[in-house]
């Protein structure tokens, strides 16, 4: 078990942000190599995504489910699927809380189980891909939640930087 | 200088191989060199995860793809009756899994297309869904009540897989409650894999028009796999041929019958054409068969000057998902019970407990003699452990307990019946050979500037050439072994034995024993092995047994053949036999100097001009079953030094001073021991196959699993005593896993010594050089 986690801050009430990565439609975008989303309720949705991990490259299958924990403050993401051999088995869990100007802080953790050839890699590569996976995919988030915000957020930028604990 | 292949009398000379000039022109011809028209290509798809339960299988894409021919998953083999097939120690293994997965890479479903690429692309297209179990890496936890069970198909709902001991409880026991001095330690024998060269793979070549199925597979057991593969599918044993052509490495990785084999057979039957199948380097490593993984506890109890009593050893032998160590049948731990060594112990007691895990099945392999690598690790290291305590030299200390000369035959406080030996004299050439009192001082005056300099002993029994079939046999075959000698009208040889070589240079020492015993040349001596239409029947070659076992089956059916030939030279010289003389190399009569045939000249005769009455022909069929195993020995030495900043460990020397008997080939027998001490050494500084909490193998190719290239290998520096076996034919004991199992020891040993000023007893393989530096950075050596 890898656990991975950071946060970042958006200048939006909390309830904006919440409306937001609570709606699949809104969230699968921001998945980093997307090649296919495919929403199949509020809580539900499927992806098809581009993976390269050293030598192993493909195609990784992960179906997520999204469970609220506390509305407006925390949930939970599974995500788990897999590809090439390969399984990964993840739980994100997001948690809100308000800034003192009014705006919202996203804390993230994620554990992540990894099997197969891509976990055999070691450490030294898949720390290093799930970094980059996981800072492609909050520097998205917090893109997309800035331009829902009609406002230049430069801030948002600065502070993106996913921490890395094992 | 090699010996021409032409001279007479070749035993004991260092005749040129046989077999070089195809090995090393890269003329070998290997399973995968192998092309036969219309031939399909097989891959396998296996499990990402180490233990789950399998939801689905889709396999539909797969059977749309290009080129796609079949795809088997366990459920068509279980229709067959063969989803499941036993393995060589009593216990049953999945062929592609049904119902779940016990570890990562396990075999889940075969492809068999038109190219291997085709294959391996519609592989990708096979969807199946798993549903994640808790995996049980850890032997001890799987011990626990509340681990999850990892085998339901089995009555008993444990993860413990047997229980085995040898040796007297309550006389150890009574021998522990009254000693003066008493050690004990921990020692860990890390999942190490003997990677060959060439992987394992095969053909199943099946032709509906004749029944037969021709098998070709890099096999150490060649006749072995063909009967275990007629009682598994059914297929009368005539109409199978297992051809096992030149083998590129083994090391045991050859001998176990592997789920990619039967996929294969199978797929030939269905589609009634030849099938390859071969497997990738990763493949290799992490789903065939691993060795070692022995979790010890050693106890010694000796008197106050070192003196040894008594020895107890409890072990956790972590075999994985299934129990296929090819071990023979009555020795679930295989011959670890060896444990004793060459010290004269009054009693012992060994005891194994065989645990299931999720990893990959194995556990004898690597040049380990059925597990003597584990014993002499273990005693050779926890002997050191004694000496250190009682404040006595490690080479007086194994001089104070050795088995004496004139002990011998020597029975074992475990069982064992010791052929010979003269560890004496061994350890006294070595010591005197490496300089030891002045490796000594200069020891001494390093310390004293605050240099790290270790030297290490390792006097090592080995116990080989398996076996007395009262004792020995795998699946109810007996262990005997065969040979069988054809001389042709113009003297040529052609002789079969039941073993198989893969590198061990049988087309030499071999022809060197037929010639030697007929007064004929190498080169008159063809050896083949490996083909079961026209080989004899042979357990194969592996634990050190080919010399032991065919090798004295060649010697004894070359003598059967003088035999008669000594009656037809009593003919052709006009004499009575009584008066026929055999020199070694020619036939002469009593009494009548220069008068004398040769056996070109018996040969010639045997098929023109015979005896009234006798059979024609010269050929003869030797079954040899031996009245005991062999136990060769040998005594070596390491010294090293360490680099304070780095704790990297450069071995300076290495001295193997071997006792295998009668020496048959020198050059072979230091080819073997550096060999084997190049594998030693990897497994000492470089080779663990760890896995993570989620059962995932961090050592699945050799970025992370280390193979030593010359850069890395020391200088090895070789000798020999020679001390023969008295039972074996020609004297010789086997020495092609002594270096594997005598040699970790004295490398360890070696690093422990150097770093005892600081009060180090201990360190587990493989040492590397981050171990060593944590240790001099503990104890503020280094920064």
């Amino acid at each position: 078990m890898r656990t991975y986690q950071g946060d970042f801050v958006i200048d939006l009430p909390r309830s904006s942000v919440w409306a937001f990565i609570t709606d699949p439609e809104r969230v699968g975008p921001c998945i980093p190599d997307l090649l296919k989303l495919d929403v199949e309720s509020e809580t539900r949705f499927h992806a098809v995504v581009r993976v390269g991990v050293g030598p192993v490259r493909g195609k990784f299958k992960l179906s997520t489910e999204l469970t609220v924990t506390e509305p407006e403050v925390s949930a939970e993401l599974s995500i788990r699927g897999g590809g090439m051999g390969s399984g990964v088995d993840m739980k994100a869990k997001l948690t809100l809380s308000d800034t003192e100007n009014g705006g919202t802080k996203l804390d993230w953790r994620c554990d992540a189980a990894i099997s197969g050839p891509v976990a055999s890699l070691g450490g030294r590569l898949i720390d290093n891909e799930a970094k980059k996976i996981t800072e492609k995919m909050f520097n998205n988030l917090s893109k997309a939640l800035s331009s829902v915000s009609e406002q230049v957020a430069a801030t948002s930028e600065e502070t993106a930087e996913p921490g890395l604990k094992e | 200088m090699a010996l021409h292949q032409t001279e007479l009398r070749p035993l004991g000379k260092c005749v040129g191989r046989k077999e070089d000039p195809r090995f090393i022109r890269g003329k070998g011809r290997y399973v995968d060199d192998i092309m036969l028209p219309g031939m399909l290509y097989m891959y396998l798809v296996r499990s990402p995860y180490a233990h789950a339960r399998i939801k689905s299988i889709d396999t539909s894409a797969a059977l749309q793809a290009p080129g796609v021919k079949l795809v088997i998953t366990g459920e068509d083999l279980e229709a067959m009756n063969l989803a499941w097939i036993p393995t060589m120690a009593n216990d049953q293994q999945m062929v592609l899994a049904t119902g779940k997965v016990l570890y990562q890479y396990q075999e889940v479903a075969a492809v068999i297309a038109e190219t291997r690429e085709q294959a391996v692309d519609a592989a990708q297209l096979i969807d199946i869904e798993y549903e994640p179990l808790p995996v049980v890496v850890d032997p001890f936890k799987a011990l626990e009540p509340d681990a999850p069970i990892l085998r339901e198909d089995r009555e008993k709902k444990s993860n413990h897989v047997f229980h085995w001991e040898a040796g007297d409880r309550e006389a150890t026991e009574e021998l522990f409650r009254n000693a003066p001095v008493v050690v004990k330690k921990d020692v860990r024998f890390q999942r190490v894999h003997p990677a060959p060269l060439e992987p394992c793979g095969c053909i199943a070549d099946y032709n509906p028009s004749t029944g037969k199925l021709t098998w070709y597979v890099t096999s150490q057991a060649p006749h072995a796999h063909r009967t275990v593969l007629a009682m598994v599918s059914g297929l009368p044993e005539h109409q199978i041929r297992v051809i096992s052509p030149d083998v590129g490495g083994g090391f045991g990785n050859k001998v176990p019958i592997y789920p990619g084999y039967v996929a294969a057979v199978v797929a030939s039957l269905k589609l009634g054409k030849p099938v390859k199948w071969i497997e990738t380097r990763t493949e290799n490593i992490t789903s065939t068969g691993f060795a070692r993984d022995y979790h010890m506890t050693c106890e010694i109890a000796a008197e106050e000057d070192g003196r040894v009593l008594a020895l107890r050893v409890k072990t956790i032998a972590d075999h994985g998902a299934f129990d296929a160590a090819a071990d023979p049948s009555k020795f679930p731990a295989g011959l670890f019970s060896i444990v004793t060594g060459s010290y004269d112990f009054k009693e012992a007691l060994v005891e194994v407990d065989g645990v299931y895990t999720n990893k990959a099945p194995g556990g004898v392999a690597y040049r380990c003699s059925f597990r003597v690598t584990e014993a002499a690790y273990l005693i050779e290291r926890v002997m050191d452990v004694l000496a250190r305590r009682v404040g006595v030299d490690p080479a007086e200390l194994r001089k104070r307990n050795f088995i004496r000369k004139e002990q011998f035959p020597y029975k074992s406080p475990t069982g064992w019946t010791y052929d010979s030996g003269d560890y004496e004299k061994t350890l006294a050439l070595a010591l005197e050979k490496i300089g030891y009192e002045e490796l000594r001082k200069e020891q001494a005056e390093k310390r004293a500037r605050g240099e790290f300099m270790g030297i290490g002993i390792s006097t090592f029994t080995e116990v080989v050439g398996a076996g007395p079939s009262h004792t020995f046999d795998i699946m109810g075959i007996k262990m005997f072994d065969s040979a069988q000698i054809r001389i042709h009208p113009t003297g040529k040889v052609i002789a079969r034995l039941g073993v198989r070589h893969q590198g061990q240079g049988h087309e030499t020492t071999f022809a060197q024993i037929i010639a030697e015993e007929l007064g004929l040349s190498t080169d008159d001596v063809l050896i083949e092995e490996g083909d079961t239409d026209n080989a004899p029947y042979g357990l194969g070659t592996y634990a050190s047994r080919s010399t032991p076992t065919a090798g004295g089956a060649a010697a004894l059916c070359a003598r059967r053949i003088r035999d008669k030939a000594k009656k037809i030279a009593a003919h052709l010289l006009e004499v009575g036999e009584e008066d026929v003389v055999w020199d070694g190399v020619s036939f002469s009569a009593k009494g009548l100097p220069g008068k004398s045939v040769t056996m070109k000249d018996v040969a010639f005769a045997a098929y023109t001009n015979l005896p009234e009455g006798m059979e024609p022909g010269l050929e003869a069929t030797y079954y040899y079953d031996p009245p005991n195993l062999t136990f060769p020995h040998g005594a070596y030495i390491a010294v090293v030094d360490i680099d304070k900043g780095t704790g990297a460990v450069k071995v300076r020397r290495f001295l193997a001073v071997d006792d295998c008997g009668t020496v048959i080939n020198p050059m072979i027998v230091d080819g073997q021991v550096h060999g084997g001490l190049t594998e030693g050494f990897a497994i000492a500084f470089m080779q663990d196959i760890p896995f993570d909490d989620e059962g995932n193998c961090l050592a699945p190719n050799w970025m992370d699993y280390l193979v030593p290239t010359a850069l890395d290998t020391p200088h090895w520096e070789t000798d020999r005593t020679v001390t023969p076996s008295p039972h074996h034919p020609i004297g010789a004991k086997g020495v092609g896993e002594s270096p594997n199992v005598g040699s970790p020891a004295a490398f360890v040993n070696a690093v422990v010594d150097a770093l005892a000023p600081l009060g180090v007893e201990h360190i587990d393989m493989p040492i590397f050089p981050w171990k060593v530096w944590q240790i001099l950075r503990e104890h503020g050596v280094t920064e």
